[in-house]
């Protein structure tokens, strides 16, 4: 689903991102690690078009992102760290907004499926979404992705400032994006939910993939282990 | 995408408390802009109904008198003052040469606080030199009128750049936009979506709040259809000019600060700048002469020829000889010479008062030359022409005045050099001035507004092609 082969990004001098390879395929999670400026959001940018490579391709669906980016984002999904929808209209309405300009022309009852397949409480779908937490405005980029049923999910921090039940849900959640076959890439801090939820992990820094891993390989102690040796954290007692 | 912009982005309006408060702004100020220039209109028609009023006093009195001398009765009146004398009628009983408000006069202003609505010339008076300004309060002068016209060319705009400056900025800053770049559809048309449809609910707004204010106000839409079309046209063509700039500003400025900043300061240069820069230098360029010294000229040019009152009249009835065949009794009074002379007074004054005209028309054609620049003269510029209150037609009036007063004078003429009296029957044939209003082409105006606007809009897409989304997203 998703082929990335030696992605680099520069800005000027700085290299934000060297030469990335890596093949996400339908079913598979792949959890991208690593600190911040590591190229994380960089990749995830590239891929959807926001920003131009300086060498190397990527594609989606086996469709070039940089020539045919408009034809690539039929078939991916995006949810942001904050997931920022439109405030004064309710649940419903920004999925009916988000699914109809991206071309899916959805019933209320097929609308109403989508939210309560990404677990949003049936009570809060008539609400405005400037009252919803973070956690539920996830559920609802979930429900937009699936409501536009989506090939590839990228996903860039999406955990980040959410309580921990609200992690399980969304790690809940993405098992089952997982078994309707869909390729995720995530961008995370998270050790933890990462180990959770992927199939595959890969550590950044400075641009570069420096180790990655079957997760099923892999404990959460060896992982962390391995990251922040990665991280040359070499000062901090395990 | 167009639909669900369409269905969503009228949601959002409505839900807006800015944009509802945006929305009763604009029905309070076109019906208080409107109920202000009506009030102008109801007095400038009552003064001229009450200059209408003391004409047919006068007139009603004039013939009790000629009645009573025809009848050979004694009148009190003075012997200079008596109708029977046609040089008494043609000075003390002038006709009222109005200029009645065009049925749009309400929406503009235009030159009417400047110049008069009506004037009495009379068979001897210096029509040529006739003054049509009035004595204007120089702070409302300052300040313009508050009028349909003004709130349309100054204020419409600025009601525009907040609705319209943070279309893309405002995504960017809240992080929406990052999840409209994901779906597949272009941002340039998504903003120009956006801000076609803020466009037409700004137009739905601002037809159905004119209409509410006509209707309010007793304008007969129907029987002035074509001028209601007309100024819903060229209003809908400058609002549209004004979301072609936002369009622009949306997508080569960046954030919502630095937006509402680049959209006033183009609102302060085509509202404010353009047309004053021009006005200053069609002044300075083409300076009208000082009407003190015209006036001075005048007057010397009036005692020197009052000095061969005698040698005038001589020559003048040489050039007329039917006025001295004509008259057997061959009497020869004060008025006999002084008509005389005033052919030779405008003769000789003539220069003067064309070096006027011509200045003025030269200020004129400059800004003609140049009104393009600034949508906003030439808006204004048609609320004035569809009010009637523009200065070409105050200028069409001053024509047909000086021709009235031709005509008033060149009526009485024969009646004083062949010596007859100005009788009851004569009343009938007295020349009545009726005011015609000039006619308007609209048509060029509003299409070039409408292909200025198409031309930026173009701009701005051939641009968008080109920054394509990663640069809208920067």
């Amino acid at each position: 689903m998703i082929h990335i082969n030696n992605l680099t990004k520069k800005y000027g001098e700085h290299v934000a991102l060297n030469q990335l390879t890596l093949q996400i395929k339908e079913g598979e999670i792949y959890c991208l690690l690593g600190a911040n400026g590591a190229g994380k959001t960089t990749t995830i940018n590239l891929l959807l078009g926001f920003t131009t490579p300086t060498s190397g391709n990527a594609s989606i669906n086996q469709i070039d992102v940089q020539e045919n980016p408009k034809a690539t984002k039929r078939f991916l999904a995006y949810i942001p760290e904050n997931l920022m929808l439109y405030p004064s209209l309710t649940a419903l309405e920004n999925l009916d907004y988000f699914s109809g300009i991206a071309g899916k022309k959805l019933s209320t009852k097929e609308l109403k499926d989508f939210l309560e397949e990404a677990g949003l409480q049936t009570e809060a779908f008539d609400k405005r979404i400037a009252t919803f937490s973070k956690g539920m405005r996830q559920k609802v980029g979930v429900a937009i992705a699936l409501a536009k049923d989506a090939k590839v999910l990228l996903l860039d921090e999406p955990t980040s400032g959410l309580d921990p039940k609200a992690s399980n849900e969304f790690g809940l959640l993405l098992h089952k994006l997982k078994s309707k076959g869909i390729a995720t890439l995530m961008a995370t801090h998270d050790l933890f939910r990462a180990k959770e939820v992927a199939t595959h992990i890969g550590i950044m820094k400075d641009g570069k993939l420096r180790q990655q891993f079957v997760s099923d390989d892999i404990s959460l102690a060896e992982l962390e282990k391995v990251y922040l040796n990665t991280m040359d954290y070499k000062e901090i007692l395990l | 995408m167009l639909s669900y912009n369409f269905k969503y982005e009228l949601k959002l309006l409505l839900r807006s408390r800015w944009i509802q408060l945006l929305s009763l702004i604009v029905l309070l100020l076109f019906g208080f802009s409107a109920f202000n220039g009506k009030q102008k209109v109801e007095k400038r028609k009552n003064i001229i109904v009450k200059a209408q009023e003391e004409l047919q006093e006068s007139d009603a009195e004039m013939l009790k008198l000629l009645d009573s001398v025809q009848r050979g009765m004694e009148v009190s009146a003075s012997r200079w003052t008596l109708p029977t004398s046609p040089m008494a009628v043609g000075n003390y009983h002038p006709r009222v040469a109005s200029m009645e408000p065009q049925p749009m006069a309400f929406v503009s202003t235009g030159q009417a606080d400047l110049f008069t609505h009506f004037v009495k010339p009379t068979a001897t008076g210096d029509d040529f030199a006739l003054n049509f300004t009035e004595m204007t309060s120089p702070v409302q002068l300052l300040f313009g009128s508050f009028d349909l016209a003004f709130v349309i060319v100054y204020l419409l705009p600025l009601l525009i750049i907040a609705f319209s400056y943070n279309v893309l900025s405002a995504e960017k800053e809240s992080g929406a936009l990052r999840l409209l770049a994901a779906q597949p559809i272009s941002i340039p048309s998504w903003v120009m979506q956006k801000l076609g449809l803020r466009f037409f609910w700004m137009s739905v707004l601002a037809i159905a709040a004119l209409i509410l204010v006509f209707l309010i106000i007793s304008i007969d839409i129907l029987a002035q259809m074509n001028l209601v079309i007309g100024l819903l046209i060229l209003v809908l063509g400058y609002m549209l000019f004004w979301f072609t700039l936002a369009f622009l500003v949306n997508l080569w400025v960046g954030s919502s600060a630095k937006n509402a900043v680049a959209m006033l300061g183009l609102w302060v240069l085509f509202v404010l700048l353009v047309p004053s820069v021009l006005n200053q230098l069609g002044n300075t360029l083409y300076p009208m002469p000082s009407r003190t010294l015209m006036v001075n000229e005048m007057r010397e040019v009036k005692a020197e020829i009052t000095k061969k009152q005698d040698e005038i009249l001589d020559n003048y009835l040489r050039d007329h000889p039917e006025y001295a065949i004509n008259d057997t009794s061959q009497k020869r009074s004060f008025w006999h010479r002084y008509m005389a002379s005033q052919q030779l007074v405008k003769e000789e004054l003539e220069p003067v008062v064309s070096s006027f005209e011509n200045q003025l028309q030269k200020q004129q054609d400059w800004m003609n030359k140049f009104k393009w620049i600034s949508p906003a003269i030439t808006v204004q510029e048609s609320f004035n022409h569809l009010a009637g209150t523009s200065s070409e037609d105050y200028e069409n009036y001053r024509k047909q005045v000086m021709a009235f007063a031709k005509n008033w004078r060149e009526y009485f003429v024969p009646l004083l050099y062949n010596n007859k009296e100005f009788t009851q029957k004569s009343y009938a044939t007295l020349p009545k001035f009726q005011y015609s209003s000039a006619s308007y082409q609209l048509v060029p105006v509003a299409l070039t507004l409408y292909l200025i606007s198409i031309a930026l809009f173009g701009l701005g897409i051939f641009s968008s092609k080109r920054q394509k989304t990663k640069g809208i997203l920067n």
